[in-house]
């Protein structure tokens, strides 16, 4: 490619999360979704993401640690071991958080200039929250999935992990392309719908961009695992907004106490299905044994114990504890109680958000295209009767925690409950379930000076000193999501 | 890469052709994941193409087993009796599912080509297989609209809705074949729903199916559309080799109502949906090379009862069903459901429950064999694919495609009856062979002829004429034709004479200037000479001769006797058997005229006795 030597990216470092397809260039990366079931698997093809970095002068740093398939909100889940965060506490490293921790710490200490990682439900804002970096998500359908592996791919996004928000922008200018090879990319005609395609182009844009932002604060998010410093980031950020002029706006989002419930079913029985593909056949390492003849004759019987065998040695014990639960939720008796009660709320979930924002969500105003079923409205939920917001109420941006907490260390993870550590995912969760552009910038928290890749010499580095703060906008306001964070990235 | 490059060319010419927005980058897919593939040693040898045994010698060497085994077992009267009388007593109910390839260029979900093209290595094992193909991480399903073309047809010409929006659900089974772990199907929305198929007698149900009726219907539930499954191999005590080039392949499955009552219906609808399928041009290979498979439900009831009260499909008050699976040819439908329906009933009269099962049946068995039972049934776990975006179909679409459908079997065959003269059971055996390529044979024969010999005096004439000579081309293509190439046993394909020839061989007896033996001579000939080479640069005279050519070389015009002539020859002949002649004149033998005529014709010079003139002659010297 002949723009390599001059592109926008030249000589730039990235780092690609390791469920992100590398391809056969040099230098040839191996591909595995930190699993033993890939364990120095190659794919013969690079994502397009990837290409499009590469074909803009980017120079590919190496690929990163994760949790395995990106299951896991502290990137402990892997096969190569923990990622460890830079920061420490009282001598104990902190979580990364997950499941794109590799990335983030690549970005944090500097190692490369940006990272790409993969969001599902939060997998690269909430690891930027815990390593004080910025991490963006977009809308669901503008960066390609072609060459990045399945985990839930009706949420699974390609998301950027950059030191601010500028470069982040850069990278999405870049990426934000339609690629034919991924069906659930939007295509051009949609994507000409998109407040975020061609500001130029709509007059109302510009006088958006002008005017002051109207910030919903929703209340349904002040939980009560809501830690006090994160909790103060928040307002104290929002208080400074207000300050500058934007106008802070109260709003419902009612479904958000189911959502977190929903996403555990829906992402693991998507999981399920996405990952029955790796049985040894075609990629990744053999047994170290070959199968016996009675056991390939039992496979042939339906009672699989080649496949079983290999997938019971090569998977870890997150991804097989949510594989069982989405099989669970997709098996016959199960369907109607969870999968398709979890679809309901889905729709629920983007219908709260479709309520408080200003501007229409592009994917319904067209021919409604969504698989997940509508529910009939004698199982509409009670809260659904309540009045409309008017539109006076309706906002541009939506302004959140990222995660509950400030990072937990390491040890603390481990004595967590497997189920306890779902609930990282809260604040992040939601506008997964509705394909929503958010980025989580950092903020300080109070009292505390952030400490960073400058700091202190040898090792010397300490508490994270920040909080991510999540904003969130409509369907393919992209554009108004990096504006805001880079306006809260501006108020340190 | 380069040599990969050129293997590929053929085949993204092709597939240039049917999709303008292909690109490269695509086409060379395949080839990359042939390479990962043989990396991974998943390369097989080229399987051996599996031998195909022709129906007719199918048919023939099992009614061949049977009468031995009879012969055997000496009482299969007795058996016939018992059965027959146990089906006063209990009804049968069918539903069938059909599995039948498309007629497509490329695969469902993956721009691989679905078929071997010219000059392109890809018959061999794992070479016809894109990214997705093989499942490899990171890749998605593309819907190739193209693939859809067929099963409209297919919906269309079995009187289908065609859906407005459809949708694509995963069906998840563990299984070597299975490379995504799921097969791509539409449980939950399938593209067309509640068509219907009307046979008759000729399409082979029973009379007591018909049960005074004219024909029957049986209801399609609905039509899917959905992937094939990789071939495996077992070499070896522990080794399976997978080929992936069917992997992917798009297939509809066909699913009717429990409407048949019979084994013999059951076959003649399989045997129906596929000459449908056939007909118009959705699917290409038959049931007999594997192109199409079914699963059929059985279940029994007493008539008069509402069985166990299962329902299935709508269709209430019947007996717990079985299924089973996976036959691949009309005798195997037929022979396994009879097998299936008298176990059942041998079960329930000795006072036992039918289970709701999975059984297989093998060729030449007399038993279906239970494969798993309900608790070992799988859950396949149907989710709807996030990846594909709902399958729209426009009306318009469905309108342009019904204004350009192939003429339907039914409606050939009702043309070539009424239109052409034939009987019905010869305008089916005409249509059903060699893929129409002998109706069309037989249809320009007939045009050409008629338009030789026609007077065309008027409309009522010029229709008896047309099916006179209608008539006449449909017994020498069917009988004399199929007869030459039965004994040399060749195909179609390789039929070489042409229609033409053919016309001008049936012009010449129809205008009594050659006799019907000699007429079956000069086709024999030109069936066994080589065809003539194609081009205008080489004039076939050189090489092939006319019909005229071999008329005057053997000799064969008709020069008709004078009715002296005639006396003469058979005066001759009498004289020399007199005791025949006293056989006819005293005895009143009056068949053994015919053994005259047959000498006249033999001891004649070749083409010059009609026998018709002959018969009157021998006749007249007879009585006088």
């Amino acid at each position: 490619m002949s723009s390599e030597s001059n592109g926008p990216l030249f000589g730039k470092l990235i780092a690609i999360k390791d469920n992100i397809s590398t391809g056969p260039s040099t230098p040839s990366l191996a591909t595995t979704a930190a699993s033993n079931t890939l364990r120095k698997h190659a794919s013969p093809f690079a994502a397009t993401v990837v290409r499009l970095l590469t074909e803009n002068g980017a120079l590919i740093a190496g690929k990163t640690n994760c949790d395995e398939f990106g299951m896991g909100s502290h990137s402990l889940n892997s096969a190569y071991g923990p990622v460890k965060n830079a920061y420490v506490r009282g001598g104990h490293a902190l979580s990364a958080g997950g499941s794109s921790g590799g990335s983030a710490v690549a970005v944090a200490t500097r190692q490369c200039w940006a990272a790409l990682g993969t969001d599902t439900g939060g997998s690269v804002r909430l690891p930027a929250a815990y390593c004080g970096i910025v991490g963006f998500k977009p809308s669901y359908g503008l960066l390609s999935r072609w060459g990045v592996l399945d985990y839930a791919n009706s949420m699974d996004t390609v998301g950027i992990l950059s030191r601010d928000v500028p470069d982040a922008r850069t990278l999405f200018r870049i990426l934000n392309r339609f690629d034919e090879e991924d069906p659930t990319s939007l295509p051009p005609s949609v994507r000409a719908r998109l407040s975020s395609a061609d500001a130029g182009e709509k007059p109302d844009e510009s006088a958006r961009n002008a005017r002051a932002l109207r910030i919903g604060v929703p209340t349904d998010y002040c939980l009560e695992e809501l830690s006090s410093p994160v909790h103060r980031a928040w307002i104290r950020t929002l208080n400074r907004l207000q300050d500058q002029g934007h106008q802070l706006v109260p709003v419902n989002l009612p479904s958000t106490k189911q959502a977190l419930s929903a996403y555990y079913v829906l992402a693991p029985a998507e999981a399920s299905s996405n990952l029955a593909k790796y049985d040894g056949v075609r990629y990744g390492s053999r047994l170290q044994d070959p199968p016996s003849h009675q056991e390939a004759e039992a496979d042939k019987s339906g009672k699989s114990v080649l496949f079983s065998r290999y997938r019971g040695e090569g998977f870890g014990d997150e991804v097989k504890r949510r594989i069982l639960l989405g099989a669970f939720a997709l098996s016959a008796a199960a369907m109607d109680n969870y999968f398709i009660q979890a679809q309901k709320i889905r729709r629920l979930v983007q219908d709260d958000f479709d309520r408080v924002f200003a501007s229409p969500n592009p994917l319904h105003t067209a021919s409604s295209s969504s698989s997940s079923p509508k529910p009939s409205s004698a199982q509409k939920p009670a809260h659904e009767a309540s009045p409309p917001q008017s539109t006076r109420s309706k906002v541009d941006l939506l302004i959140t925690p990222t995660a509950p907490t400030l990072p937990p260390t390491i040890d603390d993870v481990r004595q967590q409950d497997p189920l306890a550590t779902y609930t990282n995912d809260a604040f992040t969760v939601p506008a997964s379930l509705a394909g929503l552009p958010s980025i989580s910038v950092p903020v300080q928290t109070a009292g505390r000076p952030r400490s960073g890749a400058a700091a202190d010499g040898d090792g010397g580095w300490g508490d994270v000193g920040c909080a991510g703060v999540q904003v969130i906008g409509q369907f393919g306001d992209d554009d108004i999501v990096l504006r805001m964070g880079e306006i809260v990235e501006g108020l340190r | 890469m380069h040599s990969s490059t050129l293997r590929t060319a053929p085949i993204h010419l092709t597939r240039t052709l049917q999709h303008p927005s292909f690109t490269t980058a695509r086409s060379l897919r395949p080839c990359i994941v042939a390479k990962w593939l043989q990396s991974r040693r998943l390369t097989t040898a080229s399987p051996r193409t599996q031998e195909v045994i022709p129906l007719r010698k199918h048919l023939k060497d099992e009614a061949k087993r049977k009468k031995a085994e009879v012969k055997r077992d000496g009482n299969v009267l007795s058996t016939k009796q018992t059965s027959d009388s146990r089906l006063d007593k209990w009804e049968l109910t069918v539903g069938i599912e059909i599995h039948a390839e498309l007629n497509t260029a490329c695969k469902l979900f993956s721009s691989a080509p679905a078929e071997v093209s010219v000059g392109d290595d890809g018959g061999s094992a794992n070479s016809r297989v894109a990214a997705f193909d093989a499942a490899l991480p990171g890749t998605q399903p593309q819907f190739q609209i193209a693939t859809l073309l067929p099963a409209l047809r297919a919906a269309i010409a079995l009187e289908c809705e065609v859906q407005r929006k459809s949708g694509w659900d995963r069906k998840h089974y563990f299984h070597w074949d299975q490379p995504n772990g799921y097969q791509i199907t539409q449980y939950y929305r399938p593209f067309a729903k509640d068509g219907s198929l009307t046979l008759g007698a000729f399409d082979g149900v029973p009379a007591e199916d018909l049960n005074g009726a004219e024909s029957i219907t049986i209801g399609i539930k609905q039509i899917q559309m959905e992937q094939d499954t990789a071939k495996t191999m077992n070499v070896g005590s522990s080794t399976y080799h997978v080929d992936l080039n069917r992997a992917g392949m798009p297939l509809i499955e066909v699913i009717t109502l429990p409407h048949i009552h019979s084994p013999q219906t059951a076959a003649a609808v399989v045997r129906k949906i596929q000459a449908v399928l056939k007909g118009v041009d959705a699917c290409v290979t038959g049931m007999e090379l594997g192109g199409l498979r079914a699963d059929v439900n059985v279940s029994v009831r007493q008539r008069g009862t509402s069985g166990t009260g299962s329902s299935y499909s709508g269709v209430s008050g019947l007996g717990q069903r079985t299924e089973i699976k996976n036959l691949s040819s009309f005798k195997a439908v037929e022979d396994a459901i009879v097998a299936e329906r008298d176990r059942q009933i041998s079960v329930l009269e000795a006072g036992g429950v039918i289970e709701g099962e999975t059984r297989g049946w093998t060729l030449g068995a007399t038993e279906t064999t239970r494969l798993r039972g309900k608790e070992g049934e799988v859950d396949y776990r149907y989710m709807p694919d996030a990846d594909l975006p709902p399958l729209v179909i426009g009306s318009d679409l469905v309108k342009h495609l019904k204004t350009t459908m192939p003429m339907l079997p039914d409606a050939v065959e009702q043309d070539l009856e009424e239109w052409h003269g034939l009987s019905r059971k010869d305008a089916k055996t005409l249509n059903e062979q060699d893929n129409g390529d002998r109706v069309e044979f037989f249809e320009r024969t007939a045009s050409f002829l008629l338009a030789e010999v026609g007077t065309f005096k008027s409309e009522v004439s010029t229709g008896k004429e047309r099916r006179k000579t209608g008539k006449l081309v449909g017994n020498w293509v069917l009988h004399e034709l199929g007869g030459l190439l039965a004994t040399h046993q060749r195909s179609w394909d390789d039929v070489r004479v042409t229609a033409d020839e053919l016309k001008d061989i049936l012009v010449c007896l129809h205008k009594n200037q050659i006799t019907a033996r000699a007429a079956k001579q000069i086709l024999a000939e030109l069936v066994q000479r080589q065809p003539a080479p194609k081009g205008p640069y080489w004039p076939s005279m050189d090489t092939r001769p006319s019909v005229e050519q071999l008329i005057d070389a053997g000799n064969l015009r008709l020069r008709p006797l004078s009715e002296h002539e005639y006396e003469k020859l058979a005066k001759q002949i009498m004289d020399a058997s007199p005791e025949m002649v006293k056989a006819v004149r005293e005895k009143g033998q009056k068949g053994k005229v015919m053994w005259f005529v047959g000498q006249m014709v033999r001891q004649g010079e070749e083409g010059t006795v009609e026998p018709e003139k002959a018969k009157v002659v021998i006749e007249r010297l007879m009585d006088g």
